[in-house]
This record gives structure tokens, C-alpha cells and sequence, in this order.
């Protein structure tokens, strides 16, 4: 019948969606609490975080707003169950629906409780507990300051705790809040603050506590910023926190920790009776070590006094003289053995002498000397004999050779009266003398008359 | 011996410990000579005068830091 039945109304995209979110408005209760495990957690830039959440069938896109964001204690990580509680919207740009989360808590588990075990994981991971990071407390603290509230009961019970053992030491109270929002910070702060005025503070340890409370209470010990303080501290931190079963993050992290501000004393400073009790035991130690020494001495001084040197000083000479009077007769001894015994040498060599017998000796070499004579002349005779002999056959050789022998035949020689052998008639002249030698040495002597060719 | 006083009244707590501990030590293994052993003697007995004094001039007080670090001298130098 009419255009419209046939032609259903067209809408626009943001007339539709706008269509959407008002049933929504009409049909959802206006805040509701869905539980279901986070997806996709996405912190971004502006501080806001977008997330799903997510059963076995559905997921359901989620936004939480950076201020609402900044009251949630724990750690939201994908896969951790949660119930986040605020109103289903409709996201325009991108035509869908989501949860926009004012608050968000773990499933199953406290807040505070999940925060608390996440921030141990997370900080023992960075070795915040770690024995080698603790530093030895001050054997005899002198100076120690506490951080914790001015108004409440942890001061006054530190600080009797403190000065009932160790009466001695120094407080000085930093006073912080210890609870309740910027608590944490200011511990934080206070911390730091002693640090960096330690030249003029001369703290040698400090104190962190406060007394018991809910877990809520106690929460600003569980804070990074106080874990960061203590761990950064130079000055060695007692943490002294709530009641004994209590644990905090500041417990962990700190150099020692007292199990509530009452006990702060015990982990602090020493029992001043024990203290006094070692300088009793030192004092008589000394006393009766120095008397032993004494006695020691006063004995050794006696047993000097005893000996003999001092009971008889002449002792060590007489000694000596007697060593002496031993020594002389044997010296004397020695000198007349010494002396016997050259006399016997010498008896023994005179008589060697003795045994020579020079008449033997002297007959003896005669009768040497007179065979030798004999013997040198028989050679002599021998020699000469020879001689003789060689010289008679020389003799008759030379008498063969014997010019006179021819003379003995016949033959003459002639000579002038001067001797010179006349062997030419021009050897001579008419009226000279001549000789003639005939044999047997002979002589003839004429006068030349006439010479003849 | 004056002056070891005066030096003595000077320790902490800590070093006056110590300075005993070390006195009695030296004393107590008997290598020491009579004369010193007598001095050091003497000086332990300061010492323990000393740190008794300390733990009986005890005043037990608490001061407050002043939370303003800028702020005219701190109390904790008086």
C-alpha cells in the first residue's frame, strides 16, 4: 500500500550505530562486573590500556583510562583471570562494542595479594634479595636514624628497644607518613634524603618501620619506589614492619629485618650487659695474663739469681785454673817425649855413620885401583905390541923400497961434494970432486978429469 | 700516658673495641717483653674505663631530622 512497506527505511551507518547503542543503554544495566581471562594487553603511549577479555567462546574488547588505570595495584598480564567491572559502549569508528573498565581485580586471589606476589617475582628476577647486595650492619652503632611516622606507637617502640639493650647509641627520627596515598613515595624520598646528607648526618644505619596493620596498611612497603630506595641505600636499612607473620617487600629487600619496630633493637645494636659482661671477661683476661707474666719473670729472675755465676762468681776461674793444672803436666810430657825421641834418631844415625869402616873401604878401592893398572897395561903392552909389529912390516916394506938396495947389486951413486945426486954429466965439471956411494956405505972419492957424450 | 689518655677519650665505641681486642690479643699469646706488656696493660685498662663510660653517659634521646634539607643547620650536629 504505501512506499514504505515495499521500501524499507534506509539508514545511515551512524544513524544505525546510534540505534545500537541506545538498546544497548535500554537493555544492559548501566555498570556490570564481567569475569574472564586478559587478552591482547596493550599499554599504550597515552597511558591508556586496551585489552580483551576472553571465555571459551567470546571475547569481549575492553579499555581501561589511564586515571582509572593508575589506582589498580597488581600486574594485568594476558592469561591472568580477572573480573573488570564498568559499562558495554559502542566504539563508533570502529562499529563495535567494548567494556569501558573503571576497575579491575584478580579472579579468585586478593589485589593486593596477586600484587604482591608479582612484585617478589619481579624483583627477585632483577636480584634485588640477593645475599651479596646486604651490607654488615655496624657492630656498635652509634648513630642511627629511623624512618617512620612521628605520631604513631613504631617510634617509641624502636627506640626502647634500642636504648634498652644499647643505651649509647644516637636516634634521629625522619618523620614520614606510612600510609595512605604518597606514603610510599615519601618513604622513598626519606631514604634518599639521608643518603645524600650522610656527611652531616653521620648515620650508621637506619630504621624503616611501622607498626602493624592491614595489608592495606602496610601496602606502602610493598612499593617498588621504597624497594628501589632501600636497595640504592649506602647506609646499611633495618626494615622493621607490622607483626611478626607480616612480610613485606622492604623486609626482603633490606639489610636485616626486624619482625616488628619492638624487636628493631636486637637486629640493631648490641646487649649492652653482654657488651659489658666481654669487658669484664677481657679485663680480668689482661689482669691474670699480666700476672702470669710477672710470676713467669719473677721465676726466671729467681732461677738467674740461683745459678752459679751468681752464687760463686769465682767459680769460672777456678775452673779454668784447674783446666790448667791439668793441662801443664801433660804439656811438660809432651815436651820430654819430643825431646827422647830426637835424642833416639840421632843415636841411630851416628851409629849408621860408625858402621861406614873407612880402612875397609879404603883397601877396597886400592885393590880396585890396582887391577884397574893392570888391566890398563896389559892393553897398553897389547896396543904397543901391535904397534911394533905393524911397524917392522912397514920397516921391511920400506927397506925393499930402499934406493941403496941397487947398491948391493953393483950399482953406485955419485954425488957432488955437497951431496946433490950427479945424474947428468952437465951436473958437473972437469977438477970437481965427486963421491961415489957403493953398497954397505962406501964411499969413493975422485976427481973428474974428462966428461963424455 | 697523658696524651694516649686524651687519644682514648677520643674513640668511638668501635675502635676502642677493637684497640682491646687487639690489646689482649698481643698480651695473651705471651710474645710481648715485661715493660710493654705493663703498657699495654694500662692502656687496656682506659680503653675498658672508656667504653663503660660510654655505655653510662648514655642520654637515650631522639632528635628529628629536618625534613627540609635547605633549612638552617640540622639538630643532629648538636
Amino acid at each position: 500500500m504505501s512506499m514504505t512497506e515495499n521500501y524499507p527505511t534506509v539508514y545511515s551507518v551512524s544513524q544505525v550505530t546510534s540505534l545500537v547503542r541506545s538498546a544497548l543503554d535500554e537493555r544492559l544495566p548501566s555498570r556490570l562486573s564481567v569475569r574472564g581471562q586478559i587478552t591482547n594487553w596493550t599499554a599504550a603511549a597515552s597511558g591508556h590500556a586496551y585489552f580483551g577479555l576472553k571465555d571459551q567462546n567470546a571475547l569481549l574488547g575492553c579499555v581501561m583510562w589511564k586515571s582509572r588505570l593508575a589506582a589498580v595495584r597488581f600486574r594485568p598480564e594476558n592469561g591472568l583471570e580477572v573480573i573488570a567491572t564498568g559499562a558495554v559502549d559502542v566504539y563508533p569508528p570502529h562499529g563495535k562494542y567494548q567494556l569501558i573498565a573503571d576497575q579491575l581485580e584478580p579472579a579468585g586471589v586478593g589485589e593486593l595479594h596477586l600484587a604482591f606476589e608479582q612484585m617478589v617475582k619481579r624483583l627477585q628476577q632483577q636480584g634485588l634479595f640477593r645475599s651479596e647486595h646486604k651490607k654488615p650492619l655496624p657492630a656498635y652503632p652509634g648513630r642511627i636514624g629511623i624512618i617512620t611516622s612521628e605520631s604513631g606507637a613504631a617510634v617509641h617502640d624502636i627506640a626502647k628497644s634500642i636504648h634498652d639493650r644499647w643505651p649509647p647509641a644516637k636516634l634521629f627520627l625522619y618523620p614520614v607518613p606510612v600510609q595512605g596515598a604518597g606514603a610510599a613515595e615519601a618513604i622513598a624520598k626519606a631514604v634518599n634524603d639521608v643518603n645524600r646528607r650522610n656527611a652531616r648526618l653521620r648515620l650508621e644505619l637506619v630504621i624503616v618501620g611501622r607498626g602493624g596493620g592491614s595489608l592495606e596498611d602496610l601496602w606502602a612497603f610493598n612499593e617498588e619506589v621504597v624497594a628501589r630506595a632501600i636497595f640504592d641505600s649506602n647506609i646499611p636499612v633495618i626494615s622493621a614492619v607490622g607483626h611478626e607473620v607480616d612480610t613485606t617487600i622492604a623486609d626482603l629487600v633490606a639489610d636485616a629485618r626486624a619482625s616488628t619496630p619492638t624487636r628493631a633493637g636486637v637486629a640493631a645494636v648490641p646487649d649492652a650487659a653482654e657488651v659489658l659482661a666481654g669487658l669484664k671477661h677481657n679485663e680480668s683476661a689482661l689482669r691474670s695474663r699480666l700476672v702470669w707474666i710477672l710470676d713467669r719473670c719473677r721465676e726466671h729472675l729467681k732461677t738467674v739469681r740461683a745459678s752459679g755465676v751468681f752464687r760463686d762468681p769465682m767459680l769460672t776461674v777456678r775452673i779454668r785454673e784447674q783446666r790448667l793444672d791439668e793441662l801443664a803436666p801433660t804439656l811438660a810430657n809432651c815436651l820430654r817425649q819430643l825431646l827422647s825421641r830426637a835424642a833416639a834418631a840421632l843415636q841411630g844415625c851416628s851409629e849408621k855413620v860408625l858402621r861406614i869402616e873407612p880402612h875397609r873401604l879404603v883397601g877396597a878401592r886400592k885393590v880396585q885401583l890396582g887391577d884397574l893398572v893392570g888391566r890398563f897395561r896389559a892393553s897398553v903392552e897389547k896396543r904397543l905390541d901391535a904397534a911394533r909389529l905393524a911397524l917392522s912390516a912397514s920397516e921391511n916394506r920400506l927397506a925393499a923400497l930402499d934406493p941403496r938396495a941397487v947398491l948391493k947389486r953393483g950399482y953406485s951413486m955419485t954425488t957432488t961434494k955437497t951431496g946433490l945426486l950427479v945424474t947428468s954429466p952437465d951436473d958437473v965439471s972437469a977438477g970437481d970432486g965427486i963421491v961415489t956411494e957403493l953398497a954397505g956405505r962406501n964411499f969413493i972419492e975422485s976427481t973428474v978429469v974428462k966428461k963424455y957424450r | 700516658m697523658k696524651l694516649a689518655m686524651k687519644d682514648i677519650e677520643n674513640l668511638s665505641f668501635e675502635e676502642a673495641i677493637k684497640a682491646l681486642t687487639d690489646i689482649v690479643s698481643k698480651v695473651e699469646t705471651g710474645q710481648i717483653a715485661l715493660q710493654e706488656s705493663l703498657a699495654q696493660y694500662e692502656k687496656g685498662m682506659l680503653l675498658i674505663r672508656h667504653c663503660r663510660g660510654i655505655l653510662k653517659k648514655a642520654e637515650q634521646r631522639i632528635e628529628k631530622i629536618s625534613t627540609e634539607p635547605d633549612t638552617a643547620g640540622p639538630k643532629e650536629d648538636a
